[in-house]
């Protein structure tokens, strides 16, 4: 499943940046988790537990949570696969930023291309769309929350 | 004589308990003792199994133990329809997938825990390990070269190829001279039975006793018996299987799954009860679905009408292993009834049963019947309009003209008796066909799309012959048994073999031994369900338990009424043929005022104070029944609808259907049967489709995706009837059960398209949904209809 979406920070570039790559903040901001763990000899790769509700499904996830393919500070790929409650959600998603000057405005763009197995795929495939909206925008606040206010 | 039971409309006993809600159902049950079972199923549609860890569900509160395929000892699951005549290959179906996850909804480990919520809990803390593999949903595809492959033991996934046919040569010739032909290609969607409760388990075993007693939702309790002993090794004489209440099945509690055996293995494993329910998403993921046809089908005629062939190559969908009668559905129960209520002289059917990554395939309401049907009248409207002939017509032509005692027809069955016309005049006169047809056409000249919809069907039930089981490759027999028992005071209990489930035969079953013997329908009570407590029968399927099940009852209660004879002529003095019987009481020709009345008699003969000569004590007879053939009840059936070509809704205006299942027991319980019938085949005309994404992801996984038929979604049905007897059954009886499904899918079907002919729409897959409805009309390139 593609999707795809957009985020308008009233924020620097390359404050943007730095809170997309602070785990703590990553952390805080991923709705339902308390933290990332570092996983072992992989770099930028996070082992982490989320308590969440997607459609009519909740409880809790584990997975891993990936950072690849930085080109500071623009682009970067972040991969999530969690497993839980009898589903099994794979997804990654490209995340661009640019520089609106006349709005001072950092815009970020991401396409996701998310694959759902399991009860959450007959449960809940058609809320999705609309789950990782939300979700994503949970995600994006909370991170904006932890700029300093500008 | 005071008013005939048989035929009368008495109130089902069955509903007081039910509506009142004190009827009890197997996860009603509860011991002392008793542990939950959950099951870890494979989110994936096709994967090979890695690993599994279950160190941590083990650690889990509550959880008493873990098992994987690995460590499950039963056999395999059998398939117990070995169609004959063809190369069918069985792959072996593990209880557990032990490397390979063929369908979502596999199981790949079992938790075993104090309570339902720590079993279930723990059983998503099982980490499995999985290595996806590509899957294929459609069955079609699956055959195709390079498709994913299921079981490496079935090649292109092609479980069998099955050929029914009047004779090639002739099928060939009727095509190559035809007039005209019609073809179609029909995709039969795939549906989901959703009885109203989901399967459920319920397992004691006594170590001491070695005795496994399991609480089953069945439909055939014997045959669960006769196979849960060999997949757990429990010999039958130690295994008692009970059917407490059953909240419906349609089908789907026929087979023989996982789940159930594995509950019973995990009694013994722990010597505690064991309760296993599936929720409704693995009701939906687990539980058989039905139909799943893709079908190329035609048909061909002389100008005249004359219909001169029909044939279809069908690929059926099997799903990821071969369910119980997985086999039989698409090709005996299927490619046999292409005849219809017609005289079609040349008749081919050859079914490819394909293995996909989906939930396996079996018997559903009708069971191979409707997909038959549907085609032969969805052939015959197509022939009707590329003839230019009113469709009516067209049937009239080539219905069978009627017939008492035996027809045969060219696939080769003999059906038993039948009077098509009666009952389609009979319906064209409650609808006014000739009135309606004009009322449609002034209609269409205001902008409204009436459409009207005509079916005239014949179907196979009264599952059958044993002879014809065998032949057929059914691995069971197909009679049935009873026992009329009476207490010392004259109150009846009747045992039966077959598992009545939502049919009635509680109170049909009183009032055909009512009627026969006398005993006030109230004192009489049918049991049924338990395999302790009833004679051997193969099960309630088929529309076969009045047919065959009944049929033994009316047998036995024939010679207990012998028996009352023999002994009110002892006690009356007088020569057994001089004896008279009405109404519960037996006399000496012409004196009705000095009657023994049937208890009396019976009290006589169970005291056996004074028997006559050679006469066994008691009241008591059984009787086993075999029947000669199948029945064949037909009929006909009417819609109206009117589509709103602006959203695509389709309206059911009016339905009508006219059916023949011979004498009716109790007409408000045959109106049921077939209220039900109706709603679930117009269920499938626009509303249900189980719906799989290409990765094997079942998408209409819950009732808010899956659309069911609503009361509110129907006007009343308006039923009428003809009877024709069965000549083989001793009562004339045929089965009802099915009809209303076999008959009113294409019967809606055909009324939607005949709606849209304005706008030249010809075809649309089921379900004829306001968006499918929509975009055909949209779509097609006539569009003539509207402003």
């Amino acid at each position: 499943m593609q999707l795809t979406g957009s985020y308008k920070f009233n924020h620097e570039q390359q404050a943007v940046w730095d809170v997309l790559m602070n785990p703590d903040a990553i952390a805080k901001a991923l709705p339902g988790v308390d933290e990332l763990i570092p996983v072992e000899g992989e770099p930028d790769t996070w082992r982490a537990d989320a308590k969440l509700g997607i459609a009519t499904v909740r409880g809790k996830y584990s997975g891993i949570v990936k950072l690849s393919e930085q080109n500071p500070p623009n682009q970067y790929r972040l991969t999530v696969s969690g497993s839980g409650q009898n589903s099994i959600i794979d997804g990654t998603t490209l995340i661009s930023l640019s520089y609106d000057a006349d709005n001072q405005q950092t815009i970020l763009n991401w396409e996701a291309d998310v694959q759902i197995s399991g009860k959450l795929a007959s449960i809940g495939q058609r809320l999705i769309g609309a789950a990782a909206n939300m979700m994503s925008k949970q995600f994006f606040q909370g991170l904006e929350k932890q700029l300093p206010k500008s | 004589m005071g008013t005939r039971i048989f035929g009368s409309g008495i109130r089902r006993r069955e509903d007081p308990r039910l509506i009142t809600g004190q009827a009890k159902y197997t996860d009603d049950m509860v011991l002392p003792g008793m542990v939950h079972l959950a099951m870890v199923r494979s989110p994936h549609a096709h994967a090979r199994i890695v690993n599994i860890d279950t160190s941590a569900a083990e650690a889990m509160d509550g959880v008493i133990a873990v098992y994987t395929g690995e460590q499950v000892t039963l056999n395999p699951l059998p398939c117990a329809w070995l169609i004959p005549d063809s190369d069918l290959i069985t792959p072996e179906h593990p209880a557990v997938a032990v490397e390979k996850v063929r369908y979502v909804g596999d199981a790949v480990a079992l938790v075993v825990a104090e309570t339902r919520y720590q079993a279930e809990d723990a059983a998503d803390a099982v980490r499995v390990e999985y290595e996806v593999l590509p899957a294929v949903v459609n069955p079609e595809a699956a055959t195709r070269a390079g498709a994913p492959q299921l079981h490496d033991d079935v090649p292109n996934n092609i479980a069998f190829r099955w050929v029914a046919s009047s004779g090639d040569e002739g099928v060939e010739q009727a095509f190559a001279e035809a007039d005209v032909v019609v073809k179609e290609r029909i995709v039969q969607q795939r549906l989901i039975p959703t009885a109203m409760e989901p399967r459920s388990a319920f397992a004691q075993w006594n170590d001491a006793a070695e005795e496994l007693t399991v609480w089953y939702t069945t439909q055939n309790p014997h045959i669960h018996r006769f196979v849960l002993s060999g997949v757990t090794g429990v010999p039958e004489h130690k295994l008692r299987v009970i059917a407490p209440e059953v909240g419906g099945g349609f089908g789907s509690k026929i087979p023989v799954y996982a789940d159930e055996a594995l509950t019973a293995w995990v009694a013994m494993q722990l010597n505690r009860p064991v309760k296993w329910t599936e929720t409704r998403s693995e009701n939906y993921q687990v539980t058989i679905h039905g139909r799943d046809h893709i079908e190329y089908v035609e048909l061909a005629a002389k100008n005249d009408g004359t219909v001169t062939g029909i044939r279809g190559t069908v690929y059926a969908g099997l799903g990821g292993y071969l369910s119980t009668a997985g086999p039989g559905v698409p090709t005996i129960l299927h490619g046999l009834m292409y005849s219809g209520a017609y005289t079609f002289p040349n008749i081919r059917c050859e079914t490819i049963g394909v293995m996909t990554n989906t939930t396996p395939v079996d018997a559903y309401r009708g069971a191979g019947r409707p997909e038959a049907t549907f085609l032969i009248e969805r052939l015959m409207d197509k022939m009707a309009k590329a003839l230019n002939m009113d469709p009516v017509e067209l049937r009239r032509k080539n219905l069978i003209p009627p017939f008492e005692n035996g027809h045969d027809v060219a696939i080769g069955l003999t059906y038993d008796s039948g009077n098509y016309e009666a009952a389609l005049n009979k319906a064209l006169e409650i609808v006014d066909y000739d009135a309606l047809r004009r009322e449609q056409a002034e209609a269409r000249t205001k902008g409204r799309y009436i459409g009207i919809g005509v079916s005239t069907y014949s179907e196979i039930c009264g599952l059958g012959p044993s002879q014809v089981a065998g032949a057929v490759g059914f691995q069971g027999g197909l009679w049935e048994s009873a026992i009329i028992r009476v207490s010392p005071a004259g109150k009846v209990q009747a045992m039966i073999g077959a598992s009545p489930h939502g049919q009635g035969e509680e109170t049909t079953f009183a009032q055909l031994i009512s009627d026969e013997l006398g005993f006030p329908v109230e004192d009489i009570e049918i049991v049924h369900g338990d395999t302790n407590q009833t004679p051997m029968g193969w099960g309630t399927y088929g529309s076969r338990t009045t047919p065959v099940a009944g049929a033994a009852l009316v047998l036995a209660a024939r010679k207990l009424k012998e028996k009352a004879r023999a002994m009110a002529a002892h006690l009356l003095e007088a020569a057994v043929e001089d004896i008279d019987y009405e109404d519960g009481k037996f006399f000496v020709k012409g004196s009705p005022d000095n009657a023994k009345t049937i208890q009396e008699i019976t009290l006589m003969a169970t005291v056996a104070w004074d028997l006559p000569e050679g006469m066994d004590p008691g009241m008591e007879e059984s009787q086993f029944y075999d029947p000669p053939n199948f029945v064949y009840p037909f009929g006909a059936h009417i819609a109206v609808v009117e589509v709103d070509p602006e959203t695509g809704i389709v309206k059911l205006k009016r339905y009508i259907a006219v059916d023949d299942c011979g004498p009716q027991i109790n007409p408000v319980i045959v109106a049921g049967q077939v209220h039900g019938g109706i709603v679930q085949g117009i269920g499938q005309a626009l509303f249900e489709g189980a719906v799989y994404d290409d990765n094997g992801q079942l998408l209409t996984g819950t009732m808010m995706d899956y659309t069911l038929p609503r009361a509110d979604d129907f006007p009343n049905f308006e039923l009428d009837h003809t009877v024709t007897p069965s000549p083989h059954h001793p009562a004339g009886i045929k089965g009802v059960g099915e009809t209303g499904t076999i008959a009113s899918t294409p019967t809606v079907y055909n009324a939607v398209i005949d709606a849209l002919q304005p706008f030249g729409v010809e075809q649309i897959d089921m379900p004829l949904t306001p968006s499918r409805v929509w975009q055909a009309i949209q779509e097609s390139s006539s569009n003539r209809g509207g402003d």
